[in-house]
């Protein structure tokens, strides 16, 4: 089991199945992107890359824990947050 | 064929429709204030004005209070005792925390720093280890009993502005209306994207939002006890640093609640980005540390987690005071080290007091609700962020600095603890040229200034 598996496990969705919070701008650019910080930035793994797609970037919308972490790094990620009552939640504290 | 297609279709990004409220849909109801966000900022705001007589209304995205953050927390007693007297009493506090430790880390070895007190653990106490979920509950129902009206589930989609003036709400749906009031308080905690899409504030540095990751893991409290070398019901909070953050200023922390523990760890969303250093790894790196390991053994893993933490300090607050709206808790960056709870509280609070004078005065213009900042400015919750105010500079400035004199105050250590043949000058001479190997004199004497000079 990867440690990324292990971590998704371990947390509470409400997903969305009508509305993504999170996309991408212009997967064009991302083809051209050197950095790509998304792809280990995500603390849950949202940005997944795809060599195959006309889309290169996959976004698990449905996994985020957001943070909002990915906004602040690349311009071209469209983020806001889920609507009322969906999305993450936490028991833990 | 079809199936497939319909796999795909279901996994590209639909763009998000964004269509305006026809004027036509009528608000329900005026409140004199609405508070964003039922944090322990919101809420505090929302109590505080409903308690002055004030209509509040008080709304939150997620499903229950505590919903949407998350992270090992403490909750400073006097701060608290001031605003809610005799809170633990009313509040479900995990630990009373009598032991606070630093741990300086480094792959194999700790230096530990460390005070324990049972003077600590008596009213009226010093610090509190809190489930976030308890606590946010907690201060929302005093916020409903004071007569604020609370509503889950909703997400504010922008603020409404006339003429600059801040004047209501529009929820995202499935409850798409507005809400209008004189004061809009915004507790949408650490990047708040209302004010910015309101153009209010800029967009926050990567430099200044660290991101946390942590994990849950239970225990029974006797094992909790017996490792920690702690009386029934007492806590620890252990802060670590150098080895957690690979090379990077950061850091980690152990919190004891009743029967589990919380490991971690975090550093700035630069750092992560220009690392390469994926969240989740950094975590799974300190369980596994050889000296870590043994305190979580036979522990279930609960949650995992991870939330965005202001650390810019207090160069990094934006303008907190606008017409008709102000700005507490972490969407303010009022986070100073660790502590976020206690300033949300306490910037909520004096929120309340400037929405409460502008309401009686009917006047709800920025200068009127200065009073805010002014009571801010007066008040701890300023006064130490300015006077810390340099440290988010320094861990820029010297980057290395909490790995790499870790590693030296270990490597001191060890040289010191071990017992050699040689006389004790040639033993002192040996650790000296170790150490300055690692790095020279003047560049550990010119850090040490610059420590120095941003501690005063």
């Amino acid at each position: 089991m990867s440690k990324l598996t292990h971590c998704t496990e371990l947390l509470h969705f409400t997903p969305d199945d009508y509305w993504q919070h999170i996309s991408i701008t212009d997967q064009s650019v991302c083809q051209q992107c050197r950095t790509k910080p998304c792809l280990t930035l995500c603390p849950s793994g949202v940005f997944t890359w795809n060599l195959h797609k006309s889309e290169p970037v996959l976004v698990l919308y449905k996994q985020c824990v957001e943070c909002g972490a990915c906004r602040l790094v690349c311009d071209n990620i469209n983020f806001s947050f889920p609507c009322g009552g969906y999305g993450v939640h936490f028991v833990e504290g | 064929m079809t199936m497939l297609k319909h796999w795909y279709e279901s996994k590209k990004p639909k763009k998000p429709v964004h269509k305006p409220l026809p004027e036509t849909v009528l608000p329900c109801k005026k409140y004199d204030a609405i508070v964003v966000g039922a944090g322990p900022g919101g809420a505090s705001a929302a109590y505080f004005m409903a308690k002055e007589g004030l209509d509040v209304l008080l709304l939150e995205r997620g499903p229950y209070p505590g919903a949407k953050n998350c992270g090992g927390a403490s909750l400073i007693a006097e701060h608290t005792h001031k605003l809610f007297p005799n809170f633990w009493e009313e509040c479900e506090c995990e630990r009373i925390i009598t032991q606070q430790a630093y741990w300086l880390m480094t792959e194999d070895s700790i230096l530990a720093s460390s005070f324990q007190s049972l003077k600590l653990a008596a009213a009226p106490f010093n610090r509190f280890t809190v489930k976030r979920r308890n606590l946010y509950q907690w201060l929302c129902d005093k916020a409903v009993s004071a007569g604020a009206e609370l509503h889950l589930n909703h997400q504010v989609d922008q603020v409404l502005f006339d003429e600059g003036q801040a004047v209501g709400v529009e929820m995202s749906p499935p409850n798409q209306n507005r809400f209008l009031a004189d004061i809009i308080i915004l507790a949408d905690g650490a990047n708040s994207l209302l004010a910015e899409q309101a153009g209010l504030i800029p967009q926050v540095s990567p430099q200044d939002l660290a991101l946390y990751v942590k994990e849950t893991i239970a225990l029974p409290a006797e094992v909790i006890e017996e490792r920690f070398n702690l009386l029934p019901g007492n806590g620890t909070i252990i802060g670590l640093i150098g080895h957690p953050t690979a090379g990077f200023n950061g850091t980690g922390s152990i919190h004891t609640f009743k029967e589990s523990i919380n490991i971690n760890v975090g550093m700035a969303i630069a750092d992560f980005a220009a690392s390469g250093i994926r969240p989740y790894e950094l975590l799974e790196r300190i369980k596994k540390h050889p000296l870590i390991q043994p305190l979580l053994s036979g522990g279930v893993s609960l949650e995992y987690g991870s939330s965005a933490i202001p650390e810019g300090g207090y160069h990094a607050i934006p303008e907190l005071v606008h017409p008709g709206l102000l700005i507490v808790g972490d969407a303010a960056s009022l986070v100073n080290g660790t502590h976020g709870f206690n300033l949300a509280m306490w910037s909520g609070f004096f929120a309340a007091q400037a929405a409460y004078q502008a309401k009686i005065s009917r006047d709800f213009s920025q200068k009127k609700l200065s009073l805010y900042r002014t009571l801010l400015n007066e008040s701890f919750v300023m006064q130490d962020l300015k006077a810390n105010a340099k440290m988010a500079a320094l861990q820029r400035n010297v980057p290395y600095l909490f790995n790499l004199y870790s590693h030296l105050a270990n490597e001191t250590a060890y040289q010191m603890s071990k017992v050699y043949t040689m006389p004790k000058k040639a033993k002192r001479n040996l650790i000296f040229k170790k150490i300055t190997s690692i790095q020279p004199l003047t560049k550990m004497a010119s850090d040490l200034w610059k420590v120095i000079k941003v501690i005063q």
